[in-house]
């Protein structure tokens, strides 16, 4: 997995890249709740290039989120392919987080 | 005898000679303490002590390198006054290429300096916090297979005509030697964590119920659960919360190893306390998600838990989050995607449950999600709808169970688990 980090339209976006498992979630923990502990509001997540997430990588955005709600912070996932989305939806994990089709109609919302 | 010729030597020659084996005799000495000890401490310990010995120095150390930082740290100090080596040990750190010691961890060279203070590369700085006085030094790096291991230093010895050749060959054997000792130290380290895991395993299962059968009535219930790594995730528990009732429950924790099975256990006996007072699938996972909602890590629980009355097949069943079950009629196979409410331990939600009535027959097929996200060998997963193809094409196999673990087994032949694999059947009959 890689982690980029950018900003658009003043919105702060972290891309991933590759499979989110067990061995990536350390280094996505870390990127992750750097960006929460400095407060940054909205935070957009882009999983266009994610071919896979596995339940430790979605804990570490479940905390990630709880850090986010904790000060009032939106936690924005967007450009899921199917099959990542389909895990999410699989685990009714679709109502626990704002998940939107594009970065840009994460980025325009 | 008497007709060999006799030959003159010198006296510095006999000097000489006489110097050559008093450092083989010290060398054989020191040979003899490496080959003595695999524990690290005794050996830099015995080493130092000897070293310090033979060239009457007034005090003796080794930093070691410390790969991450790039930084050398004291690991062993021998000074006279024991606070001064304390205060070592405790508080000095050196950058490669600080000091003196940092110069040869740099260079990979010995360094011998009869009057540091005259040295520019000599700081004073360890001087200064100890209040040891350095007026000369003898600083060798330790190199081992793998590289620099550290540095060791005498300071202030008294003897100055040692053998350098042989003071380098020694100081190359305690390289090696402090190598081993150090791959020793790790392999015992492996070692007593693997003994650990095999008793954390063991308590794991310890939680899980003593026989995977579960009979009650007219319900039959079997598990197979499979940890990807030695302690896993997964959980499954069949409690009695009321007369002629059972419950069943199967679910999945976020991440694997041991922070998975620590939590898998904490949440099976909140779920055993919680579970035998209430007869509704609903009142528990609701009491259960507010239980879980600290969880560290973003943790959270996937979860189906079923109330069956083991007399009339009547079932009320809730689900967190979870992979839908799958029911087999002696007609049908469908995929129950029952009303459900999100993993446990994330957010405040309300949990509904769903009610359904078994008949002679029926089976109700529960799984963790690494039963269909298994991964073949060329990275594909087998899928859920594969899942229940097989489920289909086979309904009527006495040991589905069986042939289902199979079939991911082979699926995923020649590739490591990478998850748990728990699947729980439920069936129905008229033989009681």
């Amino acid at each position: 997995m890689t982690v980029t980090l950018k900003e658009m339209n003043g919105k702060k976006i972290m891309a991933l890249a590759g499979e989110i498992d067990m061995s990536a979630s350390p280094l996505l923990r870390k990127e992750l709740m750097a960006l929460v502990k400095k407060k940054t509001d909205p935070l957009l997540i882009d999983f266009e290039n994610v071919s896979y997430i596995d339940s430790s990588g979605i804990a570490t955005f479940v905390e990630g989120l709880k850090g986010m709600m904790a000060f009032g912070g939106k936690l924005k996932l967007a450009g899921m392919p199917s099959g990542v989305k389909e895990i999410f939806s699989f685990s009714k994990l679709d109502r626990v987080f704002e998940i939107y089709g594009s970065i840009d109609d994460a980025i325009n919302s | 005898m008497a007709d060999e010729p006799l030959i003159t030597v010198s006296e510095g020659y006999l000097r000489g000679i006489e110097k050559k084996v008093e450092g083989l005799k010290a060398l054989f000495e020191m040979s003899a303490i490496i080959s003595s000890t695999l524990d690290l401490n005794d050996l830099m310990q015995l080493v130092m002590e000897k070293a310090k010995n033979e060239l009457q120095a007034e005090a003796c150390s080794i930093l070691f390198y410390n790969r991450e930082t790039n930084k050398l740290e004291f690991e062993i100090a021998l000074c006279t006054d024991k606070s001064t080596s304390d205060l070592l040990k405790q508080k000095v750190i050196l950058d490669v290429g600080q000091g003196i010691a940092g110069w040869v961890a740099e260079k990979l060279e010995p360094l011998i300096i009869n009057d540091v203070q005259a040295d520019k590369r000599f700081c004073g700085d360890v001087d200064k916090q100890t209040g040891f006085i350095t007026k000369s030094i003898v600083a060798v790096p330790l190199i081992g297979r793998g590289g620099l291991i550290g540095v060791a230093e005498l300071l202030n010895p008294g003897k100055k005509d040692y053998d350098p050749e042989i003071f380098e060959i020694l100081c190359k054997q305690f390289a090696i030697a402090i190598e081993n000792a150090l791959l020793h130290k790790e392999s015992i380290a492996k070692e007593r964590l693997r003994q650990e895991l095999e008793i954390a395993a063991e308590l794991q299962k310890s939680f899980l119920p003593k026989s995977p059968f579960f009979k009650k009535g007219n319900m039959n219930v079997s598990a197979v659960n499979i940890s990807a790594a030695k302690v896993g995730g997964d959980l499954y528990d069949f409690i009695e919360p009321a007369e002629n009732m059972a419950g069943v429950i199967i679910g999945d924790v976020s991440g694997k190893g041991v922070s998975g099975a620590l939590y898998m256990s904490k949440i099976i006996s909140d779920f055993k306390y919680l579970g035998i007072s209430a007869d509704s699938p609903d009142i528990v996972l609701n009491r259960l998600n507010a239980l879980l909602a600290d969880a560290p890590h973003g943790m959270y629980l996937t979860a189906v838990y079923l109330i069956i009355d083991t007399i009339t097949g009547a079932a009320r069943v809730s689900a967190a989050g979870h992979p839908p079950f799958i029911l087999v009629t002696k007609k049908d196979v469908s995929v129950m995607d029952i009303l459900s409410g999100p993993p446990l331990g994330i957010l405040p939600a309300e949990y509904p449950y769903t009610q359904m009535d078994l008949s002679v027959g029926d089976r109700l097929f529960l799984f963790t999600d690494g039963v269909f996200e298994a991964k073949s060998k060329s990275g594909e997963r087998l899928g859920f709808d594969n899942l229940v193809e097989f489920v289909r094409k086979h309904k009527d196999a006495k040991r589905l169970s069986d042939l289902v673990i199979d079939y991911v087994k082979d699926f995923s032949e020649g590739t490591e688990m990478a998850d748990d694999l728990t699947m729980v059947e439920i069936a129905w009959s008229d033989i009681p």
